[in-house]
């Protein structure tokens, strides 16, 4: 039975050791109360800076905002707008204000394991200094979201190498191929022999090449005689006294030859019309026929000697025949 | 068969009435010790007398021993949380996990049961045999308020008591959880008290105090609440013990639970 009053007097220093606990407790108390409020900034000056972001998956309030692994500041509100934008509202003492510049980049990132993590990167600390209630956006980077993509790829990727790898696979039969043909490329007729898969016809090409070389050589020697016999037809038929030349002259003095025959013709047509008025005139008739007859035996001649002419000259046509009218 | 069924109803509404109205009765003796103890009237030389030594007994005499060993026992867990959570890789959290369920959880509850154990138990059956010897009638009779002098006291000496161990041991716990995580050095600091001021928010640390106010208001409230119920038979003694610190166990519990269903749900 535990009865106060009975055991009083054998407690020493009763009053002062419940005043110890008492006083111990209250200053515990304070002091815990002082220090969270101390760690909680409420006795330093701060900053407050406003991070937007499309969703806040993973963020909570009191969660750090870290610099180089360090904490510098910490969420302190998360608020969705009307526009549907997450703000984040971000509390920075002022001591750690001095990390953060106008061009600092902040980004989420949210590991396999664990929580979210905002992290703060300032890439040149000369830049000019973050202003008051500056508004930046949060980037955000899901290693979970990408996982099933890259596993999806990864698989794809794997069953390629695997069909290329197994056994009757192109890549192994495509490789198996140049091996024999690297093989063969090693035989006498080298790259040839590769190609064309023995040695026999690889030496049947070899063959054929020599015979084109040996066919060119005569066509060369042919071409150089064609060449000179046409230089020489040139010269026959279109040079200086030449086929072409002689035939022009031949047919000047048919023109000319034709023409004394015609007036020949004429004459002879004359005579026979005097031939009528013969009866009225005998004596004047015996002379025009003398005369006649020593023209027209000239023509004769002329004609005669045409013939001869084109007939030297024309090497073509040896039957050639004038009929005299 | 009627009366079988009729008889076993009865005493099933008998139970059902009793257990209802030890309820009513403590939330009645609670309500009516915390009117008691706001009024200033209540205190004078002989209530802070009472109140003193009830502090003594509840807090002082067990204050190294169980210091010890809450001590003990926080640095094995500590331990125990801030490897497990380096296997994982998940230190970061160790600090935070440690402090959670140290300080805000397992050592006010464990103080609170130690203490219900230790002085629930003896003022259950001090008042118990008080009330089974008259003795608080024989008072009542010399003009001696009982409620005032006896009881009142020791319900704020509980209180007082759980709040001092609890406040005692929390800090301990957090001393140690610093230099187990961060070794014997102060550069760290700044980490811990971020920490810190993550875990306790102005509704946890107004959670808390109220959570310990009352368990420490439980441990005394219940057992003194019991021992005025007990018949005025002797062999009712025990009994009556035996339900007050059921009743204290399960109070203890229920006000655990809610505290962490209002926390983390």
């Amino acid at each position: 039975m535990e009865r106060a009053p009975v055991r009083a007097p054998l407690i020493k220093n009763l009053e002062f050791k419940v005043g110890l606990l008492l006083a111990l407790t209250a200053l515990i108390t304070l002091a815990f109360v002082g220090y969270v409020l101390h760690a909680r900034g409420v006795f330093e000056p701060s900053r407050t800076l406003t991070l937007t972001a499309d969703n806040a998956d993973g963020v909570s309030v009191g969660m750090p905002v870290t610099y180089s692994g360090f904490a510098i500041g910490q969420v302190q509100r998360m608020t969705l707008t009307d526009s549907g934008q997450v703000h984040l509202l971000i509390d920075i003492p002022e001591k750690n204000l001095r990390w953060l510049r106008s061009t600092s980049v902040f980004t989420m990132e949210k590991p396999l394991v664990g929580a979210a993590k905002i992290k703060a990167f300032s890439a040149d600390l000369k830049d000019p200094p973050l202003p008051a209630n500056a508004e930046r956006e949060l980037f955000t980077g899901d290693t979970a979201q990408e996982i099933p993509i890259l596993v999806a790829r990864l698989k794809g990727i794997l069953e390629n190498v695997e069909a290329m790898t197994q056994a009757g696979s192109s890549i192994n039969q495509s490789l198996a191929s140049v091996s024999t043909l690297t093989q063969r490329m090693t035989g006498d007729y080298g790259v040839m022999e590769g190609m064309l898969g023995s040695a026999e016809n690889a030496r049947k090409v070899v063959d054929s090449i020599d015979r084109a070389n040996t066919l060119l050589k005569s066509l060369n020697v042919v071409s150089l005689k064609v060449d000179s016999t046409l230089a020489k037809t040139d010269q026959r038929l279109f040079g200086q006294a030449g086929v072409m030349d002689s035939v022009q002259r031949s047919l000047n003095q048919v023109n000319g030859i034709l023409g004394d025959a015609r007036e020949s013709l004429k004459k002879a047509d004359a005579v026979l019309a005097n031939a009528q008025g013969i009866s009225a005139d005998i004596k004047g008739a015996t002379t025009d026929i003398g005369t006649l007859r020593a023209e027209v035996d000239d023509s004769l001649t002329k004609v005669n000697h045409l013939i001869n002419e084109v007939n030297r000259k024309w090497p073509f046509a040896r039957d050639a025949e004038i009929k005299l009218p | 068969m009627l009366e079988a069924i009729n008889g076993y109803l009865t005493r099933r509404g008998a139970t059902t009435l009793a257990w209802l109205g030890g309820w009513a009765s403590l939330i009645g003796f609670a309500a009516s010790a915390l009117i008691h103890a706001v009024t200033p009237s209540t205190y004078n030389s002989a209530t802070r007398s009472v109140v003193a030594k009830q502090i003594y007994f509840t807090a002082w005499q067990i204050l190294p021993g169980f210091s010890l060993f809450a001590t003990l026992l926080s640095f094995v867990i500590i331990r125990i949380v801030v490897s497990t959570a380096r296997d994982f890789g998940l230190s970061d959290y160790a600090l935070e996990t440690v402090i959670r369920v140290l300080v805000l959880e397992l050592l006010p509850l464990i103080t609170a049961l130690f203490i219900a154990l230790r002085s629930s138990a003896a003022i259950n059956t001090e008042v118990a045999l008080m009330n089974v010897h008259n003795e608080i009638k024989a008072l009542e009779d010399v003009g001696v308020d009982s409620m005032r002098f006896e009881f009142i006291p020791r319900v704020i000496g509980g209180t007082i008591s759980v709040l001092a161990l609890s406040a005692v041991r929390g800090v301990i716990a957090l001393a140690l959880a610093y230099l187990v995580v961060y070794g014997a050095q102060f550069w760290n600091f700044a980490a811990f008290s971020l920490v810190v001021s993550k875990v306790f928010s102005l509704p946890i640390l107004l959670g808390l105090s109220l959570k310990v106010f009352m368990f420490g208001l439980a441990v005394t409230v219940i057992p003194i609440s019991e021992g005025l119920r007990a018949p005025q038979k002797l062999f009712f003694v025990p009994i009556a013990v035996l339900r007050g610190m059921v009743r204290l166990f399960f109070v203890l519990m229920l006000i655990e639970v809610a505290s962490l269903a209002i926390k983390y749900i």
